[in-house]
């Protein structure tokens, strides 16, 4: 340990007349939250910066060295800049709104400048550009595809879709998928009524059936631009002309997923944040949840993770040089539920083992699960119910000038058995943010979000 | 996770009650953060120690004394004669009222100081309207303050406004007190090479040190006496301490090594001379940090 930590040292002295960059992707399903998340990082990081004790296990990671934060310029970049500063207005407005949600690949960079202690002390300070790529979950959706070919994927997703819970609502689509003949010529017109029933279909099953495995991710979230004809495709397991074409398109498909994979927004990525609302999927039932479950799995599966002894080597030597040698791949990864807020502390621990009881990671990679609420908004009270006193929370409702009380049910520690449901987890009210100190600027509210720092920026800082 | 489903699934505890949500009563207000961590002030507010008590009331009794024993004395005057009654007084006028000029330019001195201080609190936790209120009075002792005045007013994004500052009059107040600097540094270098004492080193360099401190004071439009000039000697030690860090970390470096016993001979005094010239760099900096109405980007 002792030996490891000396070669870090070593390796960040080797760094100081590089910049090191840091990307950290930041994805999450629909609603998860990674704009809130992405907004409360950059207050609190620049307010910790400040000299304002918003972060205490960031801080106790740095010790006493003294570390500044500044938002780095964006430069000639051509990537989309985050834009903290409007989100950070809606926060602290008053009413305040929830951020407008984000629906393209977007940038937060943070330039951090950390001091050096003892001896080391006249050295300059190391700079660190920590670049958060705010990257749509719907899209990390689309790295199974890779690994399966047309008709594979067109099976598992018809299976999907005749599950009880999924069929009422793509009725439509599989009722036209049966009436299509197996050996369907090819034609546009048919191609096109196939794929606008699919994409309906798609957004009813996230939006009514609260389903997160939904495929492809980009007929959720399309990506900025005319939409290329090869994106009018659907699921198919016929064999004549039609599936032909589909299955052209299909490949075009994922020859784009693929690249912007390989591309420098995402392939620099070397540590991600996976947020998921666990607590909608509670609620939205047995099927929502195995759904949540599955696609977290599928996420995890597909991305491609750093060797051990070549991660280990990675991490010891300056980014550059890393990078120059192709040791790239996710090295650390935190999986969070968040708007943990939405139930009282004692259930805050449960919130974070489930987390970890749904996700699997390969042993080479730092992995973390955390229960985090990156905009705090509610207060932890005991309600006196039934003669019992529970763990609650309570919060202004967005949009009302009064308390709620909230104790949505229990939050089990492990994926939970058929007499959990039984009992209806209650979907929790959309509270309003708590009242940001000096409009932001002192930080924004959070719980948990200093741990999940500290253990993304261990190596780093 | 196969193991842990491989465990009993959890069951509800069929104890507890139902879960629910519910209102309560009719008003309240938004909730607040659960520990209000206000932002660190510009400059620590001292108490009032014993010993400025103490001198306080020594000024007193000496300006109070001084000043009955001088009505007495220009009634005793007017008892002689009234002409050398008119005298006595008009000197003593011309006597207070020097002292009062001079105590009148060391508090405004002093306010001047305290105006940027509230400028930096404003740029610290107001909106760009209350920063740009708050700008105003400084701005127009600025040259093309009214011109800037006029491009802030459009503005209604405070890191707008911060921008413009910095790349405005702030670039260019730094530039000149760089310059101011520079100046110093080439009279440092000269002077020490050439004194034939180290004691005297001392002595010049702490001299043209706070003279260096007046001058960019002076840039920055205001005028200390001696009372604003050791408050802001204070403040620029605290400004170095945080704002030029890198500055006085590669000082630092520059010092231990030109110190090296084997290097100082082999450079001869021109390397103590250097150090004492780069001081004056990194002073001249520190101080436009303290004039400066916003703290350092």
């Amino acid at each position: 340990m002792a030996a490891a930590s000396a070669l870090g040292t070593l390796g960040q002295i080797a760094e100081l007349p590089a910049t090191r960059r840091v990307r950290v992707g930041v994805t999450g399903l629909a609603r998860a939250g990674k704009t809130a998340f992405l907004t409360s990082v950059a207050a609190n990081l620049l307010a910790a910066g400040a000299g304002v004790p918003v972060l205490p296990a960031l801080a106790v990671r740095a010790g006493a060295r003294p570390f500044s934060v500044a938002l780095a310029p964006s430069g000639a970049s051509d990537m989309p800049r985050f834009d903290y500063a409007a989100h950070l207005a809606a926060l602290a407005a008053d009413p305040p709104r929830w951020p407008a949600r984000t629906d393209a690949v977007s940038l937060l960079a943070l330039d951090l400048r950390i001091g050096w202690t003892g001896l080391l002390t006249p050295l300059p300070s190391r700079r660190v550009v920590l670049e958060f790529l705010d990257y749509p979950g719907e899209w990390l959706l689309d790295l199974p595809l890779l690994a399966q070919d047309f008709r594979a994927w067109s099976q598992a997703v018809l299976r999907r879709l005749e599950r009880p819970e999924a069929a009422a609502v793509a009725r439509d689509f599989l009722a036209f998928q049966r009436g299509l003949p197996a050996g369907a010529a090819a034609d546009e017109a048919l191609a096109a009524a196939g794929h606008a029933l699919y994409r309906a279909a798609l957004a009813r099953l996230r939006d009514e059936a609260g389903l997160s495995f939904l495929q492809p991710g980009r007929f959720l979230m399309p990506a900025p631009g005319p939409e290329p004809p090869w994106m009018g495709f659907f699921p198919h397991t016929g064999e004549g002309g039609l599936a032909g074409l589909l299955r052209e398109r299909y490949e075009a498909y994922r020859d784009a997923v693929r690249a912007a994979m390989q591309a420098p927004a995402f392939g620099r990525v070397d540590r991600l944040v996976v947020l998921a609302d666990v607590l909608a999927a509670l609620h939205a039932g047995p099927a929502a949840f195995a759904d949540t479950e599955a696609a977290l799995g599928a996420v995890a599966r597909a991305l491609r993770w750093r060797g051990s002894w070549l991660g280990a080597l990675a991490d010891q030597l300056p980014s550059w040089l890393a990078a120059g040698l192709g040791l790239g791949g996710i090295a650390r990864v935190a999986f969070a539920a968040s708007k943990s807020d939405h139930v009282a502390e004692r259930q805050r621990g449960n919130l974070a083992a489930l987390v970890r009881a749904l996700t699997e990671v390969p042993e080479q990679a730092a992995a973390g699960a955390f229960a985090i609420a990156s905009v705090r908004c509610t207060e932890d009270f005991v309600w006196s119910l039934e003669g019992r006193n529970i763990s609650a929370v309570r919060g202004r409702v967005l949009g009302e000038a009064r308390l709620t009380r909230s104790y949505p049910g229990e939050v089990p520690d492990r994926p939970p058995g058929p007499e959990f449901w039984k009992h209806a987890f209650l979907a929790p009210p959309v509270f309003e943010p708590m009242r940001l100190p000096d409009g932001g600027r002192a930080g924004v509210p959070q719980i948990g979000l200093d741990a999940l720092l500290a253990f993304l920026l261990e190596d780093v800082l | 996770m196969t193991q842990v489903l491989e465990k009993e699934a959890p069951q509800r505890d069929n104890t507890l009650p139902l879960p629910r949500i519910e209102p309560e009563g009719d008003f309240a207000p938004r909730l607040d953060a659960p520990l209000s961590v206000p932002l660190p002030s510009a400059a620590p507010a001292a108490a009032r120690g014993t010993l400025g008590l103490a001198l306080s009331g020594a000024g007193v009794l000496a300006l109070g004394f001084a000043v009955l024993g001088s009505a007495n004395f220009v009634a005793a005057q007017f008892d002689r004669a009234a002409w050398l009654g008119w005298l006595t007084l008009a000197v003593a006028v011309a006597g207070f009222g020097l002292i009062g000029a001079g105590v009148w330019r060391e508090l405004r001195g002093l306010f001047a100081l305290h105006a940027v201080d509230r400028v930096r609190q404003a740029a610290a936790s107001g909106d760009a309207a209350s920063l740009k209120r708050a700008l105003r009075p400084w701005l127009a002792r600025q040259p093309d303050g009214p011109a800037l005045i006029e491009a802030l007013e459009p503005l209604a994004d405070r890191a707008a406004v911060l921008a413009l500052l910095r790349a405005g009059p702030l670039a260019a107040l730094g530039a000149r007190a760089d310059a101011l600097g520079r100046a110093a540094a080439v009279q440092i270098f000269a002077a020490t090479a050439a004194l034939p004492s180290p004691v005297f080193d001392g002595l010049l360099t702490g001299w043209r040190g706070a003279r260096l401190v007046r001058q960019v004071a002076e840039l920055h439009g205001m005028r200390p006496g001696m009372l604003a000039t050791l408050s802001l000697l204070r403040r620029t030690a605290l400004s170095a301490a945080g704002v030029v860090a890198s500055d006085l970390a590669a000082n630092t470096l520059a010092q231990a090594v030109l110190s090296n016993p084997l290097l100082r001979h082999a450079a001869g005094d021109v390397a103590g001379a250097g150090v004492a010239a780069r001081r004056m760099i990194v002073l001249a900096r520190a101080a436009a940090a303290a004039c400066s109405p916003l703290p350092p980007a």
